[in-house]
Formats: C-alpha cells, sequence, structure tokens
C-alpha cells in the first residue's frame, strides 16, 4: 500500500489536523507520503518526518499562494496518478472537503468521509463511520483504487518520534479550468488567547451560571490556566456569548487536555463536540445532570463558590 | 379562570402566504406539473403522472423541459416522513399494477401475528383484535425508507425531485394558482442577508398538486385563500416513536389501549401505543395521543418513556439498543373533517392534507397513495388538448374520482368513531363497536368537532410519574432530538409563530407538549414569557393544533429520518 497524506498548512505551520492524519497513516503498515502545496512552503516540508512521512513531495509556487481547492486537485491528482498512489488521506477541513470532492470526481475515485478511525485489514482499508447521529459506527470501504478518505476534523492526535522525510519537489501545470477562481479576501476572526479548537485547556460555561456577567468567573478560571472560553448553545442562543465560541453538534469540536465545564448539564449537543477531551472535569449544582456520567472528576455545588475559589488556588500555585 | 389556547392566536395570517408572482417572467423556473412534498401521496402523483405520460409524448413534451417536479423541504426525500408503520398494499398495487412487486418494495415482511392488550400500571390484558385494527395481507414498513424508495422510483418515471427547497407562498393570478415561491435561505435570526444567502424562486407549473402531509403550511392557506374547509375542523394527534436494535426478534405486531392514558373523560386521552417488528433485530415502538387532551403536564414523549418501563414493553426492549427516534402528528378528524372541495382553480390537495387517515385502522399511507394517483389521473385530463386546468372545475373530476373510491367508503363508514372517544374510553368502545357492528349506519348523522385548542387546560400531576431518564430504556427530549438527525443551523430566522407573553399554563402546556424541547418557560407567575429554541424543531406540527402556527423553516433543515 501507498498512502499520500494532504499536508494543509497555514501561515508558517502544517495543520495539527493533517499531522494527525499523517501520523495514523503511519501506523497502518504501508509507505506514506506527504504533499505540501503552497507558496514559499519548501520549509514546511522537511517537519512532516518527524510525524512519520517518508518522502514528502512539495509544490510551491505563486498560482498556489491562495488557499483555493482547484489547482490542489490539479497537483493532488498529477501525483497520485504518476506515483501509482493507492490511497489518499485528507484530514476534515473546509479546504480539505472541497479538495477531497474534487479528487474524487477528476479521478473518478471512491470517496468515504467523516471517517473517525481507518484501519488497515489484510491489504483492505477500512474505514469506521459514525451514523444515525453517532450512535453506531459502521464499517466503510472502496470497490476501487485510488481510495480517498476524508477524516473527521480533530479525530486523530499528531505522534512526533518519526525520522527524517526525503523532501521532492514536483512540477505545478494547472489546468486552464483550475485557475478560474480569485482570492479577494481572506478574514480571520480576531481573538485574544489561543482558538478554542487549538488550546489544551478550556474552561465552557452553560446556562448554570445564571446571567451572562457571570462568564467573568468563567473567563478568570480560563486566564488562570492558560486557556480558552468556550460555551454551550443556549447561552450562545441566549447572547451571552459569541457563536464562535460555541462547542457542540452545532458550533465546533474540541479535545484539550483539560476542559472544565462550570454550569453545562452535559446535553448530547455539548457533549459530541467536547467528549474527546482529556480530562473532564463538571461543576454543577444537579447531581442527576448527564455530565456526571462522562466526567474524570465531578464537582456537585455551587460554581458562583467554588470556580473563583478554584482560580485564586491555580494563581497561588502558579506564583509560588 | 380557565385557558383555552385558542384565545391566545398567533400571529399569522394566510394572506401573507398568497401573493402573485413576482419575479421577471425569465427568471421564474417553470415546470409542467409541481407537487410539493415527497411523501407517499406527492411521490404516487409523481409515479402515476410519469406513467401517462410515456403513453401520451405529445403531452409530456408540451410540459417542457421538467415535465415534473417534486419539491422536497428536508434534506432529501425521507427526511421527515416517519409512520408506524403497518402498510396496507392496496394503494402500492393499484399505483404499479404489476411494474413492481411487493418483494421489490423495502418492506419488513407480511404480518403473520398480531395481538391487542389492554394495559394497566402492572397488568397486560389481552384484547380480542377489534375488527377495523386486523392486519392480515399488510406490511410493516419504515415510511422514511419507503419514501426514499418512492423517489427513486418517480425519478426513473421522468420526475425532477427538487430536496432541501421548502414551498413557502401559494402563488396566485387571476384566481388560478400559478405555483409556489420556495424559502429563502441564509437569513440570519433577525431575518438579514447572511453571506450564502440564496432569495426563493417562483416555480410556475400548469398544475400544482398539494402533497404536503400532515399540517401542510400551504394545504392550510389554499383551504382558507378558497374557502375549501369541510363542516368540522380538522384535528390531529401526536405520536412520538422509537426504533430499536433488540436481542430477540418480535414476532408480532402489538397494539395497546389504556395506560398510561387515563380513561376519564374530563381528561380527552385518546390514543395508544404500537409495537411492529422491522426485520429480525429492530423493532419501533410508539405512542399516539389525540391532541384534544386537556392537562398541562402532558408529554408524549415522556408518555413513551414511561410506556417502556411496562412489563410487557420493557421485556422486548431490554439488551437493546436506541437507534431512531422521530414525531409527528397525525390528521385524526376523518370523513367529518376532509375539506369540502379538494381542488381549485390549477390546484389539488392529496394525502395527509386532506385528512384522508382512518382512526380505527391507525391508516393512511395506501389513501395518501390513491389519492396521490387519483390526482395524477385528473391533473392528466386536465391537460388534454382543448382543456386548460386553470379553468374553474376543470380539476373537478379529482373530487368525483376520491367519492368513488375505496378511501370515501372507508373513511365514512367509521366517521364518528374518534369524535366517540371524546367521551372517554369506555363509552367511546362502546359506542365505536355499535358503529363497527353497523358498518357506520349507527349512529346516524355526522359527529360534531371541536377544535383542538378549543379545550380549556386542566392541571394534574402527571409529570411525577414520569421516568427518569437513564440513558438506556428511558430518554430525555435533548438526546432524542439528537437521534433524530436535527442539526439545524441555530441562527436560522424563527419559523414559529406563537404569542410570546401567555398564561404560564398555557406556556407550560407547550413546554411539555413539544417533544423536541422547542419552548420553555419563563420566570414568574401569571403571564409569563415563553423562550423559544426554533433549531430543536422537528417540525412535528403539534404546535399548530394547540393553539400556535409552524411555517416552513430553511429548507433542508430539521430531522433527517432514515428509519422512522
Amino acid at each position: 500500500m501507498s498512502i499520500l497524506v494532504f499536508l494543509e498548512h497555514h501561515g508558517n505551520a502544517l495543520e495539527k489536523g493533517a499531522l494527525g492524519a499523517l501520523s495514523k497513516a503511519a501506523t497502518l503498515d504501508s509507505e506514506v507520503a506527504g504533499v505540501v502545496v503552497g507558496e514559499g512552503v519548501r520549509g514546511l516540508a522537511a517537519g512532516a518526518g518527524e510525524f512519520g512521512a517518508a518522502r514528502v513531495y512539495v509544490a510551491d509556487d505563486p498560482a498556489l499562494a491562495a488557499p483555493l481547492p482547484q489547482p490542489r486537485v490539479d497537483v493532488l491528482a498529477r501525483l497520485v496518478t504518476e506515483k501509482s498512489f493507492d490511497t489518499v488521506l485528507l484530514a476534515g477541513s473546509v479546504l480539505a472537503a472541497d479538495v477531497a470532492g474534487g479528487l474524487a470526481a477528476r479521478l473518478d475515485a471512491g470517496l468515504n468521509w467523516d471517517l473517525v478511525d481507518v484501519l488497515s485489514e489484510g491489504g483492505a482499508i477500512v474505514g469506521k463511520r459514525p451514523a444515525l447521529g453517532d450512535s453506531v459506527y459502521v464499517d466503510v470501504g472502496w470497490t476501487a483504487e485510488p481510495r480517498i478518505a476524508l477524516l473527521r476534523s480533530g479525530a486523530f492526535e499528531p505522534r512526533a518520534g518519526g525520522g527524517q522525510a526525503e523532501v521532492e519537489e514536483v512540477s505545478v501545470e494547472l489546468e486552464e479550468f483550475s485557475t478560474g477562481a480569485r482570492m479577494l479576501e481572506q478574514a480571520h476572526e480576531e481573538s485574544e488567547g489561543p482558538s478554542i479548537e487549538d488550546a489544551d485547556v478550556i474552561v465552557a460555561g452553560g446556562r448554570g451560571l445564571g446571567q451572562p456577567e457571570n462568564f467573568a468567573l468563567v473567563e478568570e478560571l480560563a486566564k488562570a490556566l492558560g486557556g480558552a472560553v468556550a460555551a454551550t448553545r443556549a447561552v450562545v442562543d441566549a447572547g451571552w456569548y459569541p457563536y464562535a465560541s460555541q462547542v457542540g453538534q452545532t458550533g465546533k469540536t474540541i479535545s484539550p487536555k483539560l476542559y472544565v465545564g462550570c454550569g453545562i448539564s452535559g446535553a448530547i449537543q455539548h457533549k459530541v463536540g467536547m467528549q474527546s477531551s482529556g480530562v473532564i472535569v463538571a461543576i454543577n449544582k444537579d447531581p442527576n445532570a448527564p455530565i456526571f456520567d462522562f466526567c474524570d472528576l465531578g464537582v456537585v455545588g455551587d460554581l458562583h463558590a467554588i470556580v473563583p475559589k478554584l482560580t485564586e488556588l491555580v494563581l497561588a500555585r502558579r506564583a509560588a | 379562570m380557565t385557558v383555552k389556547p385558542s384565545d391566545f392566536p398567533p400571529p399569522f395570517r394566510a394572506a401573507e402566504f398568497v401573493a402573485a408572482p413576482t419575479d421577471p417572467e425569465d427568471e421564474r423556473i417553470e415546470v409542467g406539473v409541481l407537487v410539493v412534498g415527497a411523501g407517499p401521496a406527492g411521490l404516487a402523483c409523481a409515479i402515476r403522472l410519469g406513467q401517462l405520460l410515456e403513453g401520451a409524448p405529445r403531452i409530456a413534451e408540451r410540459l417542457g423541459d421538467v415535465p415534473i417536479a417534486v419539491l422536497e423541504k428536508g434534506k432529501s426525500p425521507g427526511s421527515h416522513l416517519l409512520s408506524g408503520a403497518v402498510v396496507d398494499p392496496r394503494g402500492l398495487r393499484r399505483l404499479f399494477r404489476g411494474r413492481k412487486a411487493l418483494e421489490e418494495m423495502p418492506f419488513y415482511g407480511p404480518v403473520e401475528h398480531e395481538s391487542v392488550y389492554f394495559l394497566t400500571p402492572r397488568g397486560a390484558m389481552r384484547i380480542p383484535t377489534p375488527p377495523t385494527m386486523r392486519n392480515k395481507h399488510n406490511y410493516v414498513a419504515s415510511l422514511s425508507e419507503l419514501g426514499r424508495w418512492l423517489a427513486g422510483e418517480a425519478e426513473a418515471g421522468g420526475a425532477t425531485v427538487l430536496p432541501e427547497t421548502a414551498a413557502e407562498q401559494l402563488l396566485v393570478e387571476g384566481g388560478r394558482v400559478r405555483g409556489v415561491r420556495t424559502g429563502d435561505k441564509g437569513r440570519g435570526r433577525e431575518s438579514q442577508e447572511l453571506a450564502n444567502f440564496e432569495p426563493g424562486a417562483d416555480i410556475v407549473a400548469r398544475v400544482t398538486v398539494l402533497a404536503e402531509g400532515t399540517q401542510g403550511h400551504l394545504t392550510g392557506v389554499a383551504l382558507s385563500h378558497f374557502g375549501l374547509s369541510g363542516e368540522n375542523p380538522q384535528v390531529w394527534a401526536l405520536g412520538v416513536k422509537e426504533v430499536w436494535k433488540v436481542a430477540r426478534p418480535l414476532d408480532r405486531v402489538i397494539h395497546t389501549m389504556g395506560w398510561p392514558l387515563r380513561a376519564g373523560a374530563r381528561f380527552r386521552e385518546f390514543g395508544g401505543s404500537f409495537i411492529y417488528p422491522m426485520g429480525g433485530d429492530m423493532v419501533t415502538v410508539g405512542l399516539v395521543v389525540g391532541l384534544d387532551y386537556r392537562d398541562t403536564e402532558l408529554s408524549v414523549h415522556d408518555l413513551l418513556q414511561e410506556l417502556k418501563t411496562h412489563r410487557l414493553v420493557r421485556r422486548i426492549l431490554e439488551g437493546g439498543e436506541r437507534v431512531a427516534w422521530g414525531a409527528k402528528t397525525i390528521p385524526e378528524g376523518g370523513f367529518v373533517a376532509v375539506p369540502e372541495r379538494l381542488h381549485a382553480p390549477g390546484l389539488l390537495i392529496a394525502g395527509d392534507g386532506a385528512g384522508l387517515v382512518n382512526v380505527p385502522a391507525l391508516k393512511g399511507i395506501h389513501y395518501a397513495i390513491e389519492s396521490g394517483a387519483l390526482a395524477a389521473d385528473a391533473v392528466f385530463r386536465s391537460l388534454q388538448p382543448g382543456e386548460a386546468p386553470g379553468r374553474a372545475g376543470a380539476l373537478a373530476s379529482y373530487d368525483d374520482a376520491i367519492k368513488q373510491s375505496f378511501i370515501w367508503s372507508d373513511l365514512k363508514r367509521v366517521r364518528n368513531m374518534r369524535q366517540a372517544f371524546g367521551r372517554g374510553f369506555y363509552l367511546g368502545g362502546m359506542l365505536a363497536g355499535a358503529m363497527t357492528a353497523s358498518r357506520g349506519a349507527f349512529p346516524p348523522g355526522n359527529a360534531k368537532t371541536e377544535r383542538d385548542a378549543d379545550h380549556a387546560l386542566l392541571r394534574t400531576d402527571r409529570s411525577k410519574s414520569y421516568p427518569t431518564p437513564d440513558g438506556k430504556l428511558t430518554f430525555d427530549k435533548l438526546s432524542s432530538v439528537y437521534l433524530s438527525g436535527n442539526r439545524s443551523r441555530d441562527d436560522a430566522p424563527d419559523h414559529l409563530r406563537l404569542q410570546r407573553r401567555v398564561p404560564r399554563e398555557l406556556a407550560e402546556m407547550w413546554a411539555r407538549m413539544c417533544p423536541a424541547h422547542v419552548y420553555e418557560v419563563g420566570e414568574g407567575d401569571g403571564e409569563v414569557t415563553v423562550e423559544v429554541t426554533p433549531s430543536n424543531c422537528v417540525q412535528c406540527g403539534a404546535i399548530t393544533a394547540k393553539g400556535g402556527r409552524l411555517t416552513p423553516p430553511e429548507g433542508g433543515s430539521g430531522p433527517e429520518y432514515r428509519l422512522t
């Protein structure tokens, strides 16, 4: 088997999700290569070796500067055909979803998406995909090669510990129909501190806070822990906190090392966005709240007393 | 002071949803025949039309590039379909006339055995199956799956199915229906245009067939605009059901009456449960309760959870896993609530939207299919040379065909049964027996119906007996909504019309009634604010029966049913 992993980058770093996909590919007992596409991206390639790539292809060209999907489809389609890759993995993102769809159409290949695991079974690759509202997992396969797999965002952690990657430049030839789109503007949401998808520590607030002003308690604890603030749908709906912080089914999916939920009941709509967090701590006054069924540490009590005290203790420990 | 939901009418006028086409003529989407709703009625209509046009190429040609279009508000055909369901195959047999065998359709097999029980909190008494409920020769199906399959057949027959498209306005010009305007997409909570805004479009057609199902939005608008309603108002029941993967196969179809509903006439609690086998490893269980009930604490979802704790049901589900959940209303007015006319110039109404449901038999899918096919016949007749579907009366043959069909004779025979149960379970049961024995002749005449929202509310403490969800056998509303596949955008405009400052009793009734946790009761006594979370809505339609009004949200939103 030979696997090609699409290494999406942002600014001067490879995306965490792409490196996670690479690490996963490295466990599949096959030749693993990555491909970086963009302008001025040569320097990024070598770093992928550490996460399991034996070889990294670099398509570096001013025409590839904007993160548009079609030129990337051109690069990947050519690589897959010329180097006879039988599998292409992409980590879920807006760009990767576009590229995966375009590539499947171009190569007349099968695409399985939203995969949360990929296994090698007797030379065949089997994907696991949640179905029926994540209540069951189904095995999915491909009837022909190349196989294209789009992985669920945040499904795999990058694992360092690999070796050196050989870097190989590839020539860039774009189809005429792929160069029609231009990037007019790219806007980024301004925010302080780490984004909630990347933060190692998340402190989240729910309706149990009582009123919007009490989000200050959550913010102070997050600051003390060096983390970011997240919110549930109910409080975002009520206008207490911006949508960008919403975690759950219709918000973001996070997997911090530490998650602290304050006044959050743990309804399934929120749970699906944070259940893969490392350590889950819950503070809620309702002992029947569902979150106590899946947290690692649960505190039944008044968050208005507990959270400020916790912040104080964290700050004291930090100062010491 | 007694509170009636109908004393707090929703801010809704049918006239808001009737308009002349506004798009310039060359920008309108022109189709031949427009069907609204990819359910059994609409798809049967499309399939029959396809068959008829196959033999009439000159008429088909005159209908343009898209001779038959079917609009569907759900993500895909079947996404918003939910029923028991035990299907009487008559409608399907007549629709396909041997072109497809029943074995090719997505059924879970014929009904082999059936039992009816009267439940008490701890007991289950097997009672003889009432004649109207006998299911020999009928088939178990998931309506969602059947709808998906029918959509494939309709497309193979030349129809174009347009999913994720809500029909929002009825286009009327010069007294005749010209088509529909579809809903905008990409609007924010305050109706502002977001980056992905897409305006709706005028879809114009020679004939429009409304097959929107229970609580059809434009059906309601058309009934009032053209004055088509019958002598009695429509009434509804709310059904909530789950699909379970189970350890042991179930070998029969089960219906229950009695507990957890109460027999007392003053409660007006009419309904029952169904438990059907779906192949070797799945079972569906559901509870249906008439929406003329009065108790502010009544919650069909929680009653279903309570029902599952009964020994009879628990034994079937034990060791299993819940894989689907959903809710939907059912029109229960029957014969006397069917609109006076089912046609207007350029317009036909079919299926549940017309109220074609046999309540004592718990069936309507075969009527939906038959009425859809009869609508297609009438449309085809009106497209013949020298005829014009927009002419007043050109589509009247549809009403005649319905009245000569088995739909009409079936419904007439059971016409007063549902109303009888408004007098309590025991008296209702006796009257129903007499009606069956006399094949509908006794009692003579037609019973009167009151609107569901006209019944004064009362309060009991029945919520005390609702089980605390354990996440294994019993579940809360939010995790159920999640399982429905609903992932509607949180910032879409609110599609629910209801008064937001109401007496506490009414707010509590709505909060309990809604199976999808859309309504919450604000602080205070006396008058309170109703907090609404529209993105939870699974579009069951209960709010329309009980004093509010459901309008179609953005196309593609709502539940994504697959097994219901």
